[in-house]
């Protein structure tokens, strides 16, 4: 500890150096920070732990094929179901396809609703009046402050699976998971389109216990699975992960990045470190000379890359939660919105950054401090830089 | 003006070998890891961009995204080919296709699921489509439950090879062959005869109709048509602008392409500037020599900017050479992401174009331009007679 002044005044020396190295190590630390955030939000749970009971069900060959409404008759009839809804996938476009119109549109049974997503918290106005109104739509905070709306707004969708145009009443705003999204009565569509009414892509309930939600999923694969429409039933959680197995594989790719990007910090440290190992041949020489033993100074020129990544880590980190709130609207104004419910900062994903960087800054400065304190006192002194 | 010897630069960053080579590495890995990921861009964008034809028209609902959404019913079928300007075939029928296009969710072999888009096409669905072949096997005969799948789908998913046969609680298909789409969109697909699949899936009708048409004048006039004829209620879409508008697929991949690329090109630009201060520290004398030889500030602010960019210049090199090593061969084989667009799979190979190797170099010239220009100032105002007063 005695020695920290001292090496705190090899890295003053040269201001500009130390500098450069602590910005060319921060810079990398927020991008690892930002890609590790990414992984993990794509790995969290949307649900925050409450998704267990709840199970969706979608037809076996995939979500754009539909079931009638008899299976969800015979759903809601086995033991252990608590509710049962069509949860249909509206798709249509709001204004225009751009990235900026993007949002989720469910047609569901406002009856059951709150049953299923018994967490979800009304901000504004009352499920009441959301079925009260036929034509009432329930919609995520996110979107009422994405898009200025307000309580008693009309907003009107147009259809493309389900075609026509459909204008809506906003009478409830909800907080919780996925709030990119918007809610109405699948009798709408039922009423608008006669010869599809009671076809539904998907259809969502809860169990009463974990247990029951456990046992129900290979109960409703077996009961349908000779029917015209056999089905496939997954917990919330495995449907998220399934869609987000949709992308392809970005945790590798993204964990790749990652690797690569030490790897560079590690070449930039490195090389700042032994540049100026360099430098100071004579000098460590003269400290050998007056007692200054071989271990002590291999500690103080390796503390030196350490203190370099610590002072890096810790900006990138500051600049990092500085900048997170910025991130997070972008994400959720962004048409990914829905992953964003799980979007938090991660101390495990910091922590882990943090001492990457941190054993980066010592595996630098190894080769230059083992060389510089093998040298032979004598040849160190005669050389002439 | 006179100028200093380039040699004197180039011999320079031979002297400093280790430090010249880790630089160089440094700057050679940021180009390298901006490379790969801009050919995953590039890899995906081209499927769209090199899919569909122009004289092609793709009829959909109106309102629309994508086939997926759409729904065309049986008898809208007759109206639509009848309507003025589609090309007819060789024995007088209209060149035109009802297709059905459904996306099944199967297995990757690597673990995991993705939705494969299945398509059915009419009889003239492969004359609209000339750049496919057929690879291996054979066509798929109608109405036997007979499919032929894409090369590249083969690859990914389980039970898609010649001879094999994909289950899907009461359907099956067997696969009867592979064809080769060259990389456009028809690779991420399935393909079978349109009425055995519209059987299969109890359907009352197809997803869209695609039609050929003669000319321009007769496209416009057959989009024209459908626009026209408000019972209908369908739109008619060139097909390569249809595949043009789901590009934007791409756009988070080159997004953060260009995002982790220029954060780091920045941390590398610090790293080549440290290079560059430590490099003009060594040499203070040697610049004030030069200063009193006679050589201007700009001469000298020139030559250390050039030393810089040549540094770059070799890290740039090393990168494209990375770069194209790591997609030749680590990234080699077909990938897949999720076109949200038609929620179905969309398979691709990286692609490292020329222009990408160009963008490569440029992007590291830049980064040796600004590593080396403050240090090169700071050469240029070297006070000639301190500096030479100065001792080692």
């Amino acid at each position: 500890m005695k020695f920290l002044p001292l090496v705190l005044k090899n890295l003053l020396r040269k201001k500009t150096r130390s500098g450069l190295t602590i910005g060319s190590i921060l810079l990398p630390f927020f991008v690892i920070c930002l890609l590790g955030t990414f992984v993990a939000m794509l790995d969290a749970d949307p649900s925050m732990g409450k998704g267990m009971f709840r199970i969706a069900v979608r037809h076996k060959v995939s979500f754009a094929n539909v079931m009638p409404a008899s299976h969800l008759e015979k759903i809601r009839q086995l033991p252990g179901v608590k509710a049962a809804m069509p949860f249909n996938w509206f798709g249509g476009r709001y204004v225009d396809f751009s990235a900026f119109h993007v949002f989720q549109r469910f047609a569901v049974d406002p009856a059951v609703f709150f049953d299923i997503f018994d967490a979800s918290a009304i901000v504004q106005g009352s499920a009441e009046e959301w079925r009260a109104d036929r034509r009432g739509l329930l919609v995520g905070e996110i979107l009422m402050k994405k898009y200025g709306w307000t309580l008693g707004q009309k907003v009107t969708l147009k259809g493309d699976i389900w075609p026509g145009v459909y204008t809506f009443t906003i009478r409830a705003v909800y907080r919780g998971q996925s709030e990119a999204s918007v809610f109405f009565d699948q009798k709408v569509i039922d009423e608008a389109l006669p010869a599809r009414a009671g076809l539904y892509t998907m259809i969502w309930l809860k169990g009463v216990d974990a247990a029951a939600a456990h046992d129900l999923i290979p109960r409703i694969n077996a009961l349908f699975e000779n029917s015209t429409w056999p089905v496939r039933a997954e917990t919330e959680k495995e449907f998220q992960n399934n869609y987000v197995a949709l992308l392809g594989n970005v945790k590798l790719f993204f964990r790749s990045l990652t690797a690569v990007i030490a790897a560079v910090v590690l070449l930039i440290a490195a090389n700042t470190m032994a540049m100026s190992a360099r430098e100071r041949v004579t000098e460590i020489a003269v400290l050998r000379a007056i007692g200054f033993s071989r271990r002590l100074l291999f500690g103080l020129l390796l503390s030196e890359s350490a203190l370099l990544a610590v002072f890096g880590a810790t900006l990138g980190l500051a600049a990092f939660v500085a900048l997170f709130p910025r991130l997070r609207a972008f994400v959720l104004y962004s048409p990914v919105a829905g992953l964003a419910a799980g979007l938090r900062l991660y101390p495990d994903v910091l922590a882990g950054a943090f001492l990457v960087t941190i054993l980066v800054g010592v595996l630098a400065g190894l080769v230059p401090a083992i060389r510089s304190v093998q040298r032979p006192i004598a040849t160190g002194l005669r050389l002439v830089a | 003006m006179l100028g200093i010897p380039l040699k004197y630069n180039i011999r320079n960053l031979f002297v400093r070998k280790v430090t010249t080579s880790l630089t160089v590495l440094g700057i050679g890995l940021v180009v390298a890891v901006f490379l790969c990921v801009m050919a995953l861009g590039e890899g995906l964008t081209r499927v769209f961009t090199a899919s569909g034809s122009d004289s092609n028209v793709l009829v959909l609902r109106q309102n629309s995204q994508s086939e997926l959404q759409s729904g065309i019913s049986r008898d809208q079928v007759p109206l639509i080919l009848t309507l003025p300007g589609i090309a007819p075939d060789a024995d007088g029928k209209p060149l035109a296709s009802a297709e059905l296009v459904v996306v099944l969710n199967l297995e990757k072999l690597g673990g995991g699921s993705s939705n494969v888009t299945i398509r059915g096409i009419g009889e003239k669905g492969m004359k609209l489509r000339p750049g496919l072949t057929l690879v291996e096997g054979r066509w798929f005969a109608p109405g036997k439950s007979e499919v032929v799948v894409s090369k590249s789908v083969s690859k990914r998913f389980k039970d898609c090879t010649t001879g094999q046969t994909i289950h899907f609680g009461a359907y099956r298909w067997t696969v009867v062959g592979l064809f080769d789409a060259g990389g456009t969109a028809p690779d991420s697909e399935i393909w079978t005869d349109v009425e055995g699949m519209v059987t299969d899936f109890k359907r009352g009708g197809y997803s869209s109709v695609l039609a050929r048409t003669s000319g321009r004048a007769a496209r416009d006039q057959f989009v024209a048509g459908l626009a026209g004829d408000a019972r209908l209620a369908l739109e008619g879409k060139v097909e390569r602008k249809y595949y043009d508008d789901q590009t934007s697929t791409a756009a988070p991949i080159k997004f953060l392409g260009f995002f982790v690329g220029i954060v780091m090109a920045i941390g590398a630009c610090f790293g080549a500037m440290n290079t560059m201060y430590a490099a003009v520290s060594a040499r203070t004398r040697e610049i004030a020599t030069l200063r009193a030889l006679g050589f201007s500030r700009l001469a000298v602010l020139a030559s250390f900017v050039f030393e810089s960019l040549c540094l770059a210049l070799l890290g740039g090199i090393v990168g494209c050479f990375l770069g194209l090593l790591a997609v030749k061969l680590a990234l080699s084989g077909v990938t897949g992401t999720t076109n949200f667009a038609t929620f179905s799979e969309v398979v691709f190979a990286f692609r490292l174009t020329p222009q990408l190797l160009g963008t490569g170099i440029v992007f590291s010239l830049v980064m040796g331009f600004f590593g080396g220009l403050f240090p090169a100032a700071r050469a240029a105002f070297t006070k000639i007679t301190s500096a030479l007063r100065q001792v080692g």
